[in-house]
């Protein structure tokens, strides 16, 4: 059986290593410039031709190529971007990239460890670089991610990479910035496989009451130094000292609204993560300061009589009731279609400019990282991709080239790679 | 009063001493023989739910009714009752009844492990929810306390049915007498009974809805089979019970309206009419309901409305669920005015004693009392065929009837006596001396008290007054024996007084006795009769009329439609126009649509009296199609139980009521390809609908109007066949690894030519085999892939890596047909040319999903543009409702990823599927005499901010942005009402249940998701 075991893996690895991830780029060696692209900033603001000049991984200036006088010669390298388009890159948060690789397959499964209470744990030693997914992600223009465990009540911390990197030290942004919180159901649910209401409500008011005096304990021991280290309680010590975010994740109105009032008793910062309810609580997200991490924008209303387009238009409904929000995808691998998802909240309320932000600056706000990437800004990270076209919208984009702290990075992949392999195969061109 | 000791109405149900015995059994002591006359006078009897005599005479003897009419002698030596002002009813029966029978318990849960083979030992069915042999009759006994419930009620017999099985037997109709069980049988085999719940059987097949239908089909063909020979072949016992009880009248407990559709099309296939057991929801599809034309037995099983004082629980509430509430106690008055016969029955109530408060609210819903009492009456015993024994009140039949203090269904009406076979089972006391009215009561202690007797002559409320001053007062009555105890304040005479004594019923009526007093000392008492109580007929303010209800909407539920719009003639203007023909994509063209027909397109075009659309910036193209959907499906999209079930038809569990069906209009959706799931090598048929939103089940199917369209069948390959992710319990069925999927192909298939060689042989003129050999055994199995061998039935199989796929095509060329589809086809562009070498009529492709399991890890987002550039007809699909409204944005998808056309791109997700589909002479362009399937765009429809602003199927505006912000507001409207509704009878003190979360099913190939269960 050993045998037979060791053959399948065999199998099993000579395919998943029959293409190869590119190697990560090297840190900017010469100044550069982008001259005459639509600079979209990711706060708002359009220039429509536009220089922006970037060196040393920073953007030194962004401005309008009509009106501004600067001296081309200092820059090494100039990028005709004359009909393209520029964008900050789109940050993921609320990803499991690299902690992924098949769904399906167990042994490439690395998102949820065993136990209920676990804030200790670490996603960012997991985060696998080698993940043959990073790559087409980036390659739609998605440059950073959140990567973010799952499952239990409290799931561990998350990190914030970048997707070009040799190993998960370099890819780090910021590590262990938040922790995630799966907030109990609190509603009572009939359908099949349903257990009886008064086990549904026991184990709800069990969840709830082990989540209070966790973080009662939590908060007790912050206050002192015992001599007997809790791992679980130092890794909650951020929570309440105000550097940590406690991300926590929940769909339904009534869960909004204590998990809410939970933070605030804690005063603890709280980010809402899916939020499907949230426009029916937006004086509460607002006056408490909670932004909201949207899920999938490309799902079904939730429930059967809601409005056919409410997925589509909640970012709208947030944005008019000024509740700060970004989108993001669940998952690994269909993130690449984050541009598109924001897209559709243009097609539904929202400017093009305004519905950029919820991939840009604002996850680079709710992350904490809005000081260095999130716009195309003096003075920021020269983190951002040049489309041909519209990057939010399929038809149009096409990412042409990309940079992570200037670092100019090599958009092939595996499954460009498969698709040379076998035009060749058909002689094709 | 608030004292009262209920001795009184303790006495309850008492069953006369009366008792017949059984002729066979033995007796121990003296033999009791009696058969007593009984003779009710000044009666009026109903005798049926039409015929009445007033003031008659009934006579029973032995149990059946000897003689009844106007001006009869009383028989000398009969017990008489004087009936004046009373009534006589037939009692009342239940068609679908679980009365007497042992327990049905829940089998335990086992390990997850399959169980191929019926669990059942002996010669039985192969399946163990086949269970034809079983006989209600042998397994019943007497229940005394469920039929004392029934009895209350006014039944006096019910069919009993054992509701366990998909076949279930016979049932029986008995009594609900106390006496011995061979006393209170009345027929043995009265029906058969069948449904769609496989009950406790533990066995995997079915696992659906379809898989049931399939089974009841099959086995209707086994039985056949097995009368005409099959059972020198084989000896079974089931097969042999189902053939035997085929001439009973046969009992379908169908379940919900649609389900109702589903066993009267079973019913029509094998010449059955059956009687429907629905859920209450006929109403919502009443004219289809009607041209069922089987006789119904409906439920009273109202919904009590929901406890919606916490709006946010209120908004997990449905639309469909408060009309529902709403609109229920309707269903018996709308299937009356239909003209459907039916009866009634008390299965469903959850609580046995809300019968009659629901039967009087169906009733203030519009319900006949007439129809009320046929249903509950003569229709259960005509469609037990036993309406010469039960049902009504004749000379000879059964005496089996109730004795009612008024009309029966008036609010005020007591039931007072239930006769079961001749035996008296009093209900409510009615002999009892009337001894209301206003007394004197004189204590030798006090002042003469007033006592003031009023209320029902059983139990009548009781009132002291000392002078003016009422005194609290209790008191007990038991035959003629009467006691009474007050407490008087007054100083001279305070204190407790215990009064015990009887009442002399001669008239007037006095009461005499002794009294304990205060102080110990014991003194006479009596009670003058002052003045006789007279009781005040009160106005029946109860009678309503038919309240203001909200309509019935198609489908019932939000966005359902008051009336389902019809096929205009319109004239859209100036549109940009995606014709997906040689003209390709035209700028400011117009399009005629007339009868549901593409009239015209062109430019300059006119119709006087079309609606005019300006299309002016607006793009217009044929409506999508969706290759592999699983929407609009109720109970499982997976009958993978078993390698193969190509037996199983999505056509028989279309669900007109999916909400999703309206999400794909609003994302310009017009047709789609419902498959059965990927569980299995050889899945089931598949269904083409077209999204015609608020029709029917049946006329969504793609061909409801006649031109037929091929059937299709799902294949599928890879980890869901072989059960890869199904977990370690999930090991044993056969294939578990892509050797074996090819050699069940070729099993299946091998024995399908055999199988149609063998009728062949059996059929041709010069067979020697005719009449004088069994004929084959009908298998629905083979009969789906003769049609595939001989290209009647076409393939689009699920499919990923390449191996298996090039496996299959081999297959498919080794047997002679041609492979039609390859659906996800993910490694498509590894193989491209082996398929276009093969002849595959098209690829159905995911646009860019990957990595969500092994077999999809080379999948790449260029596999169409690869497949379309080898020349293969592409496709690109959804599996998901969701991803089903923006495949506008999939085909997009095919430009970003390989640079295939806008105009090629598009027709990925309209033209080519309709080729595929082999629908493309109806649909999948815009061209003049093509079905006018289309969608109007706010801009280039492959665009990310592309949004259907009109969807047209047949010609018929089925979305309509304008229209939709309209059904929405009506939406929030009627929900709003109907909280309002439902908070009003809440504050009535009606009952009220809580709300809860209710999952939308998500169907995909291999699983099932609940949207809320997260």
């Amino acid at each position: 059986m050993k045998k037979y075991t060791f053959l399948l893996l065999a199998i099993g690895a000579a395919k998943i290593l029959s293409a190869q991830n590119p190697a990560p780029a090297a840190p900017q060696s010469e100044s550069m410039i982008i001259m005459n692209a639509t600079a979209h900033l990711g706060n708002g603001q359009v220039i429509p031709n536009s220089v922006i000049g970037f060196e040393n991984g920073k953007i030194t200036f962004v401005a309008d190529a009509t009106t501004v006088r600067f001296e081309k010669n200092k820059y090494r390298k100039i990028i005709d971007g004359y009909g393209k388009h520029v964008y900050p890159g789109f940050i993921a948060c609320n990803s499991t990239i690299g902690l992924t690789e098949i769904d399906q397959v167990r042994s490439t499964r690395d998102f949820g460890e065993v136990g209920d209470l676990n804030p200790n744990v670490r996603s960012i030693i997991a985060y696998n670089t080698d993940s043959k997914i990073p790559p087409t992600v980036r390659s739609n223009g998605v440059l950073m991610a959140q990567i973010v465990p799952r499952g239990g009540t409290i799931s561990g911390q998350s990190s914030v990479v970048e997707l070009d990197a040799w190993n998960w030290e370099d890819a780090a942004y910021k590590t262990d910035e938040g922790i995630h919180l799966n907030w109990p159901r609190m509603y009572i649910y009939k359908g099949e496989g349903s257990q009886p209401e008064d086990k549904q409500k026991e184990n709800m008011n069990r969840s709830l009451s082990s989540i209070e005096f966790f973080f009662r304990d939590a908060k007790a021991y912050s206050l002192s130094s015992p001599a007997e280290k809790n791992l679980r309680f130092e890794a909650m010590r951020g929570l309440f000292e105000g550097n940590k975010k406690l991300y926590v994740h929940c769909d339904y109105v009534k869960e909004i609204e204590a998990a809410v009032n939970f933070c605030r008793k804690y005063g603890i910062k709280m980010v809402l993560v899916g939020g499907d309810d949230a426009w029916m609580v937006t004086g509460l997200l607002k006056e408490n300061d909670v932004p909201v991490v949207l899920g999938r924008i490309h799902s079904l209303p939730p429930r059967e009589d809601d409005d056919v387009d409410l997925p589509y238009k909640l970012p709208y409904l947030l944005k008019q009731a000024g509740v700060s929000y970004a989108i993001s995808i669940e998952g690994s691998w269909n993130i690449r279609n984050l541009g598109f998802m924001c897209g559709t909240t243009a097609a539904y309320g929202l400017s093009k400019e305004d519905a950029l932000m919820s991939i840009t600056s604002a996850p680079a706000k709710i992350l904490g990282i809005d000081s260095t990437v999130g716009t195309l800004e003096a003075g920021k990270d020269a983190t951002f991709f040049i489309s041909t076209g519209d990057a939010l919208d399929m038809k149009t984009q096409n990412v042409t080239s990309a940079f992570i702290r200037g670092k100019e990075i090599n958009l092939d992949n595996v499954q460009k790679q498969l698709y040379v392999k076998y035009k060749s195969k058909y002689g094709m061109k | 009063m608030k004292n009262c000791l209920f001795i009184l109405t303790g006495f309850g149900i008492f069953i006369s001493t009366e008792c017949r015995s059984q002729a066979t059994f033995p007796v121990n002591g003296t033999t009791d023989p009696r058969h007593i006359t009984y003779a009710f006078i000044h009666s009026k009897i109903v005798v049926d739910y039409k015929t009445s005599m007033d003031s008659a005479t009934f006579i029973v003897r032995d149990g059946i009714i000897v003689d009844e009419g106007k001006n009869l002698a009383t028989p000398p030596g009969a017990v008489v009752y004087d009936l004046k002002g009373k009534y006589i009813y037939p009692s009342f029966i239940d068609l679908f009844s679980d009365y007497g029978l042992p327990e049905i318990k829940k089998p335990q849960p086992g390990d997850g492990s399959p169980q191929f083979n019926s669990a059942t030992k002996g010669a039985y069915n192969w399946n163990q929810a086949i269970r034809s042999e079983y006989d209600a009759f042998k397994n019943f006994s007497v229940d005394q306390k469920k039929s004392e419930e029934l009895r209350k009620l006014g039944f006096g017999a019910v069919n009993i049915i054992n509701k366990d099985g998909i076949a279930r037997g016979t049932s029986a109709l008995v009594t609900l007498g106390e006496g011995k069980e061979n006393d209170v049988v009345i027929r043995d085999r009265c029906a058969a009974n069948y449904s769609f719940d496989k009950g406790t059987s533990m066995q995997d097949y079915p696992e659906s809805l379809m898989g049931a239908i399939a089974l009841l089909r099959q086995t209707y063909y086994d039985a056949q089979w097995y009368s005409n020979g099959g059972y020198k072949k084989e000896f079974n016992i089931s097969l042999d019970a189902w053939n035997a009880t085929q001439s009973l009248p046969q009992i379908f407990d169908a379940g919900d309206k649609q389900n109702e559709f589903r066993a009267d099309k079973i019913g029509d296939e094998f010449s059955k009419k059956f009687i429907i057991k629905g859920a209450g929801d006929e109403y919502q599809r009443i004219s289809e309901i009607k041209a069922m034309n089987d006789a119904l037995i409906v439920p009273l099983n109202f919904p009590e409305a929901y406890d919606l004082s916490d709006p946010y629980d209120a908004i997990n509430i449905s639309l469909s669920q408060m009309k529902h509430w709403e609109l229920a106690p309707t269903n018996p008055s709308s299937i009356e005015k239909a003209q459907i016969d039916f009866a009634l029955t008390t299965s469903d109530l959850k609580d046995k004693n809300n019968f009659w408060k629901n039967l009087r609210k169906a009733i203030d819903y519009g319900l006949s009392e007439q129809a009320a009492l046929k249903a509950l009456t003569l229709t259960p015993s005509e469609l037990l065929r036993s309406s010469d024994v039960v049902g009504s009140l004749r000379k000879g039949m059964m005496a089996n009837f109730i004795i009612t203090s008024k009309n029966i269904f008036d609010k005020e009406n007591v039931i007072l006596d239930n006769w079961v076979k001749g035996v008296r089972y009093k209900i409510n006391e009615y002999e009892m001396k009337d001894i209301r009215g206003t007394y004197s009561l004189e204590v030798k202690n006090h002042a003469a008290l007033k006592l003031k007797v009023t209320g029902d002559i059983s139990t009548p409320e009781m009132k002291l007054f000392e002078d003016t001053i009422p005194v609290n007062v209790s008191y007990t009555r038991q035959g003629t024996l009467i006691t009474l105890q007050y407490e008087l304040k007054k100083k001279e005479t305070k204190g407790t007084y215990r009064l015990s004594g009887y009442v002399n019923e001669d008239n007037p009526v006095a009461w005499y006795g002794n009294a304990l007093v205060p102080g110990g000392e014991w003194v006479n008492w009596q009670a003058k009769l002052d003045s006789v109580f007279i009781p005040v007929t009160k106005k029946d303010t109860s009678k309503k009329e038919i309240p203001d209800l909200g309509a019935v909407t198609y489908p019932m539920m939000a966005y359902g439609w008051k009336e389902i719009p019809k096929a205009k003639t319109v004239l859209i203007k100036n549109a940009t126009v995606w014709t997906n023909e040689a003209d390709g994509i035209l700028a400011n063209a117009d399009v005629l649509i007339s009868e549901g027909k593409i009239k015209q397109v062109g430019k300059n075009l006119s119709s006087p009296g079309a609606e005019v659309i300006d299309g002016t910036g607006k793009h217009l193209t044929s409506g999508i199609i969706d290759e592999h959907s699983h929407i609009a499906v109720t109970d499982g999209v997976n009958e993978g139980t078993e390698s193969a079930s190509a037996e199983v038809r999505i056509a028989d569990v279309i669900d007109a009521d999916d909400i999703q069906i309206y999400r794909q209009l609003a994302g310009g959706v017009t047709s789609s390809h419902i498959l059965h799931g990927s569980a299995n090598a050889i899945g089931g048929q598949t269904q083409l609908i077209k999204e015609r939103w608020g029709f029917s089940p049946e006329k969504l199917k793609f061909d409801a109007d006649g031109m037929a369209w091929p059937g299709f069948i799902k294949f599928a390959l890879g980890e869901n066949v072989k059960q890869a992710n199904w977990g370690d319990k999930q090991v044993y069925r056969f294939p578990q690894t892509r050797m074996g999927v090819e050699q069940v192909y070729n099993d299946f298939f091998t024995r399908a030519r055999e199988y149609e060689n063998e009728w062949k042989k059996f059929n041709a003129p010069d067979s020697k085999i005719k009449n004088k050999d069994v004929p084959p055994r009908k298998n629905l199995k083979l009969d789906a892939l003769v049609e595939i061998l001989n290209s009647k039935r076409f393939i689009t199989c699920h499919s990923y890596e390449q191996s298996e796929i090039n496996m299959l095509m081999h297959v498919a060329d080794s047997f002679g047909f041609k492979i039609n589809t390859f659906t996800h086809i993910l490694e498509g562009y590894k193989v491209a040319d082996k398929m276009k070498s093969h002849g595959v009529r098209g690829a159905s492709s995911f646009s860019d999903w990957w990595a969500y399991k092994y077999e999809v890890y080379e999948a790449i987002p260029y596999n169409g543009a690869i497949m379309h550039d080898m020349g293969l007809t592409v496709s690109f699909n959804s599996d998901d409702p969701e991803m089903a409204r923006r495949l506008n944005q999939e085909a997009a998808k095919a430009v970003k990823y390989g640079g295939v056309s806008e105009e090629e791109a598009w027709k990925f997700v309209t033209l080519n599927p309709a080729k595929i589909l082999r629908v493309d002479q109806r649909v999948g362009s815009v061209k003049a005499g093509k079905d006018a399937d289309l969608v109007l765009w706010n801009e280039n429809p492959l665009s990310i901010y592309a949004k259907p602003l009109q969807t047209y199927v047949d010609g018929i505006r089925f979305y309509d942005v304008d229209a939709d912000q309209q059904l929405r507001d009506e939406n929030r409207k009627e929900r709003a009402r109907l909280i309002q509704k439902m908070a009003d009878a809440k504050n009535k003190g009606e009952g009220t249940q809580k709300p809860a979360m209710k999952a939308q099913v998500i169907h995909h190939c291999d699983e099932d998701e609940y949207l809320l269960m997260k």
